[in-house]
């Protein structure tokens, strides 16, 4: 790499400082044995707010034999001038092409960011096809949620890691640098990979399909690999290493603050999260580890904010303790606390008063659907009475904006159900109107956002079809019509293009990986951002492709079909969520599993599970 | 990096530092911090001023150690100075700095030498943004000196207050507008001054 060229580009870009490096905290090694790019398929402001990528930084980078450098995806003005330059993707610690590293590692948290991970493999004169990569090639992987389907993507994989990195990503570099050691061919190192719990090389599995399109099985192609690769569960997150001395960026982020991840998992069981199956069992951190590592998190990086994260924050087993306990210890320093993924029945007065005592934070309630049948369906354990008393609560404590999340699409949802949303804002708009004019704030605003329902495989509604383009936007409409005369309201939503080209990605098989390359070829980059999503792009390639998105994401699955991840064992079993979607259509709602196990290990994991 | 920027850098150090940073008061509490003035996003600078208003006095000595030690590298405090509550802001106390202008490129210095004295021998006239949209301004009145510091470099000093300042990528607008051709070039601030010698050195 050419660094007096690359850096003489900085000064061309819009924010030159997504490429700098150099922040605080920043780990630079010369040289290891191996040398693994964390590479993220978005922007610095996006990839630096994913909290997985902080902590893989620090557990690679506390090894003595191994490297880890920061990779972002370079925003379009960047990639024009990386080309125009012969210039490649690059690190941000020593400015290093993406190819002099030994592995290059992606995570996805959404689909959307396939076709960035074709440019940074372009640029850097990777072929995108894992097949056409010699023995001299890095190693191409991926982790993140999306690892649980990554059959669009799998043909560009050398291996996929699948479910809680702290502990697999450690035996995948000691695997890859024994394995190295010896001179094995990329084959046998990958064949070593694969037996390591939590790894899938997509290579040594071929899907087969019956002649009328059907996906129809997948035939394993390699004796010794897993029949079914597995999730890797992480069982003692308490002890698990963190995120360290966490990097300070120079520019805002997202995500500009401290993330305590208090646990992992959730046992809601709201039937479209995939999060909420994907990431089971609970597993909490004691409030002691927390409060340790908030200490040394202030004190390495000055931070004014911590955020208490997880699935489902108000669930955490000692919130009650934890709360206020480290409202106190921060007071002094002016460093304030926030709550994100509020559920709304933990809702805690009490604590929404402290919290207002340091900062006033903006508040989130995802009811997520309008009537309480449909919340039945989804399994969002939530009632309007709930709801309204939380919103009052928190109106009487001062707040006097508040965002209402919702999607619609949803499976079984009526009109009637979309005009229960209005019917909500308008219960919520009147209970601050109800307060006396002493007891609530100026310039109350209800911000009601409206997402689009997307089918995620390993949830109960994996086999569901997606609305179509035009029935998402004439219930949008139907929406935006009766909140138009409500008080205070506003409302927020997308047009569908995006969320049904997730669907399809989502649920995807190998035959898309060409169609990502096409699309790609026709201009798609960033598709998750508006400004960059180019629809004609899309439409030309599934046109070339010989494909058509309803097959993917508008189909409804019998629930005998064959399923294109069906080969990856998530732990909770096939069986689990047929009873759960079962159970949708009757309206039936499952227990929060503290309340008693509901079985979704089956007998074969039902250890993994201590709650 | 912003403005903005710059100050949150600051105040996560002071943080770092545990220096006992004082917070304004009312609805919404921010640390008591201000600079002299902004840095032009790209300009670098070996003096720029600080403001903080602190919960109890530590030694200066003391401050400026902590301080260094928390900041990230290519930010250093060189100097640091009580000041009571009687000495103006520092925003109000400067009224000029010191720029260098480095060309990234081999110029022509005969034929800017020519421009310079042409910017100098007269009204520089230039169309700025302003709040009431594009506006033509003088920059002569608030360009204090121009001149050839080095083969390749220019030193300027112009005002620099509350009342108006001198845009020093304007004025190379003009210059390069007087010279036919523009080249690259990075600026430096090197000093930033007061009219009275309080806190930042005198003017003149």
């Amino acid at each position: 790499m050419n660094h007096k060229l690359l850096e003489s580009l900085f000064d061309r870009v819009e924010k030159p400082a997504r490429y700098t490096g150099g922040e605080l905290n920043q780990i630079v090694k010369t040289d290891a044995p191996v040398k693994f790019a964390l590479c993220f398929p978005d922007v610095y402001e996006i990839g630096m707010s994913h909290l997985g990528s902080r902590i893989l930084y620090n557990i690679i980078n506390q090894r003595s034999d191994a490297l880890c450098e920061r990779v972002f995806a370079p925003w379009p003005d960047m990639e024009a001038l990386l080309r125009e330059n012969g210039l490649g993707t690059f690190s941000l610690e020593t400015h290093r092409d993406l190819r002099e590293f030994d592995i290059v590692g992606f995570s996805f948290l959404y689909e959307m960011g396939y076709t960035n991970l074709l440019t940074m493999l372009e640029l850097s004169g990777i072929p995108f096809y894992a097949k056409d990569r010699g023995e001299a090639m890095p190693l191409v992987i991926s982790g993140g949620p999306c690892a649980c389907n990554s059959e669009p993507v799998a043909p560009f994989l050398d291996a996929v890691l699948i479910g809680d990195g702290e502990e697999l990503i450690g035996e995948f570099l000691d695997v890859y640098l024994c394995e190295k050691k010896k001179g094995v061919s990329k084959h046998a190192l990958l064949l070593a990979l694969s037996k390591i719990e939590g790894v899938y090389v997509p290579a040594f599995y071929e899907p087969q399909y019956a002649p009328d399109g059907m996906f129809s099985h997948m035939d394993k192609l390699e004796k010794e690999a897993p029949d079914r690769p597995k999730r890797r569960v992480l069982k003692n997150l308490d002890a698990a290493k963190y995120i360290g001395n966490p990097i300070v960026p120079f520019m805002p982020i997202v995500h500009d603050r401290l993330a305590l991840e208090l646990f992992r998992g959730c046992t809601r069981g709201c039937r479209f999260c995939q999060a909420g199956f994907i990431y089971r069992p609970i597993r909490e951190r004691k409030k002691e580890t927390l409060m340790e590592h908030a200490r040394s998190l202030v004190s390495c990086t000055g931070y004014d904010e911590i955020s208490l994260f997880s699935l489902s924050t108000g669930d955490y087993s000692e919130i009650h303790q934890l709360v206020p306990e480290i409202i106190d210890e921060f007071k002094q320093q002016r460093v304030s606390v926030s709550l994100p993924s509020l559920r709304i029945d933990s809702f805690l007065k009490d604590n929404l008063e402290q919290m207002q005592s340091v900062r006033k934070a903006g508040l989130t309630l995802a009811p997520e659907a309008g009537t309480q049948r449909l919340r039945d369906v989804i399994n969002k354990c939530v009632t309007e009475e709930d709801l309204l008393r939380s919103v009052g609560d928190a109106f009487e404590a001062g707040w006097t904006g508040l965002k209402l999340y919702f999607m619609i699409g949803l499976p079984t949802e009526t009109d009637e159900d979309i005009l229960g949303i209005a019917d909500l804002a308008k219960k919520v708009v009147n209970v601050y109107y109800s307060l006396p004019k002493e007891k609530r704030g100026k310039g109350f605003r209800v911000s009601v956002s409206a997402s689009s329902f997307v089918p995620k495989p390993f949830t109960p509604f994996q086999w569901e079809a997606q609305n179509e383009k035009e029935e998402l936007m004439r219930k949008q409409q139907l929406l935006r019509n009766a909140l138009r005369s409500i008080r205070g309201v506003e409302f927020s939503y997308h047009a569908p293009d995006i969320s049904i080209l997730e669907a399809v990605f989502a649920r995807g098989d190998r035959r898309l990986a060409p169609l990502l390359v096409a699309a790609y070829r026709n201009g798609a980059r960033f598709d998750s951002w508006d400004e960059h999503f180019k629809l004609s792009a899309w439409n030309a390639a599934f046109t070339s492709c010989g494909l058509d998105p309803a097959f993917y994401a508008h189909r409804q699955r019998n629930e005998d079909e064959a399923l294109p991840w069906g080969h990856i064992d998530m732990i909770v079993t096939d069986k689990y969520l047929k009873a759960e979607n079962s159970r949708a259509h009757k309206e039936q709602l499952t227990r929060d599993c503290r309340d008693g196990c509901n079985g979704c290990f089956g007998e074969c994991y039902a250890d993994y599970c201590k709650v | 990096m912003s403005h903005l920027d710059v100050q949150r850098l600051f105040q996560r150090a002071f943080r770092r530092a545990e220096i006992p940073v004082a917070y304004s008061q009312g609805f919404n509490p921010h640390p008591v911090l201000a600079f002299a003035t902004a840095l032009s996003v790209g300009f670098t600078s070996s003096a720029e001023w600080l403001d903080v208003r602190l919960e109890n006095e530590i030694d200066s000595d003391q401050f400026m150690k902590r301080v260094n030690e928390a900041l990230p590298s290519g930010f250093r405090v060189l100097e640091a100075v009580f000041a009571d509550d009687t000495v103006a802001a520092l925003s109000a106390l400067m009224c000029a700095a010191n720029y260098t202008v480095s060309f990234l490129c081999a110029v022509n210095d005969a034929a800017l030498q020519t421009a310079i004295d042409s910017l100098l021998g007269g009204e520089i006239i230039v169309n700025k943004h302003t709040k009431g949209g594009m506006k033509d301004v003088d920059l002569r009145p608030k360009l204090y000196r121009l001149v050839f510091d080095k083969p390749g470099k220019l030193l300027i000093t112009g005002e620099v207050s509350a009342q108006g300042s001198l845009g020093v990528d304007l004025l190379m607008e003009a210059l390069f507008a007087r010279l036919g051709e523009e080249y690259p070039y990075a600026v430096h601030r090197s000093a930033l001054y007061s009219k009275d010698g309080l806190i930042m050195p005198r003017f003149g």
